[in-house]
């Protein structure tokens, strides 16, 4: 009788964590963090970008108040170690995958800023996807 | 049963000089560099650029430091950050050994960077940290004799021209010369670790 009891506890455990699982299916922005820079300099944001829906997405822009324009841009260095920044017009993130914006690679690009970014602010940034629409974020500023 | 015993001896006896061997290699094994070594190092014509207020940095005048060189331009939001955080760490690594490596950047990017700015954006980092400019005919002569690749490029981005440029560290040791380069990515530890090495091959001198 007290198996049966616990067998059925473990069923509705399991229907309740799988509930969560496909409730969670959304596409996700992480981690977000800034460089400190200062006020009229450029900046740059990243955070990671986890698309656990069924279909790919494309960020599409990213906004902010903070700048007079936001940008994505991509670092990439050559076989002779030079390196070189390219202006990205869309980022897409196939389903089930993560894209990591990181230092040397994919970042936003924060063009003249109109404040000093100092470590411990908070910033906030919109980002818009193609097909989950637009979300905003906090971006904690930070040395690494 | 003597014999035995000998055997023994024997054994422990080998067994002795391998560790010997062994701890002279593990300890004493030359320290080997994480950036290119330039070897015989190259002589590096002396210049002179401007740091804020209108003070002069001249390469000549830094004999007996270390000078560790990096190339970038003060619109650079992510690689040269990137390097100016890593020379921050190896300055605090270096503890009191810091005051004898000179941290210095020179712009890529003259057009846009005043002595000033350059200064200012590195000392987000390190106060102690040197930012330089000037003309551009002193500047490509730096570019040219070190092999900097800079190249502006019009990127169609709201920051204007993007400039491509090589990332690498050069150091120059205490008489001018190119010693090593540290390629991009090289980590604060690598870094640290080659300037100790550096420092204490110069006062073995």
């Amino acid at each position: 009788m007290k198996n049966k009891k616990s067998i059925s506890l473990l069923w509705l455990a399991t229907l309740l964590i799988s509930a969560c699982g496909s409730s969670s299916a959304e596409l996700t922005v992480q981690d977000a963090w800034a460089r400190p820079a200062i006020n009229g300099n450029n900046g740059a944001a990243y955070f990671i970008i986890e698309n656990d829906t069924s279909s790919e997405d494309t960020l599409l822009s990213v906004t902010s108040d903070i700048a007079s324009a936001v940008e994505v841009h991509m670092s990439m260095m050559d076989g002779n170690g030079v390196m070189s920044m390219q202006m990205q017009e869309a980022v897409t993130v196939p389903s089930g995958k993560t894209l990591e914006f990181k230092p040397g690679g994919l970042h936003v690009m924060l063009i003249r800023l109109n404040q000093d970014l100092k470590i411990g602010d908070t910033i906030s940034l919109t980002l818009i996807f193609e097909k989950t629409g637009s979300r905003t974020i906090e971006v904690t500023v930070k040395e690494e | 049963m003597i014999k035995k015993n000998q055997y023994f001896v024997l054994f422990i006896m080998t067994a002795v000089i391998g560790l010997g061997v062994l701890v002279e290699v593990i300890f004493k094994r030359p320290y080997s560099f994480h950036g290119t070594v330039i070897n015989p190092p190259l002589p590096v014509t002396d210049f002179a650029l401007q740091t804020a207020d209108d003070k002069v940095f001249r390469l000549s005048e830094q004999k007996g430091k270390i000078v560790l060189l990096f190339f970038g331009y003060t619109s650079c939001p992510d690689v040269c950050p990137i390097t100016l955080a890593t020379f921050k760490q190896v300055h605090e690594r270096l503890g009191n050994d810091a005051q004898k490596v000179r941290f210095v950047m020179i712009t890529a990017d003259p057009d846009r960077d005043t002595p000033e700015k350059v200064t200012a954006y590195v000392a987000q980092f390190n106060s102690e940290f040197i930012g330089l400019s000037g003309n551009l005919s002193d500047l490509e002569s730096i570019w040219k004799e070190l092999g900097v690749f800079v190249e502006k490029q019009d990127s169609g981005s709201a920051a204007g021209y993007l400039v491509s440029h090589t990332a690498s560290v050069f150091v120059i040791d205490q008489n001018g010369n190119l010693l090593m380069m540290l390629p991009y990515g090289t980590s604060a530890i690598d870094m640290a670790d080659d300037l100790t090495q550096l420092l204490k091959q110069m006062e073995k001198k």
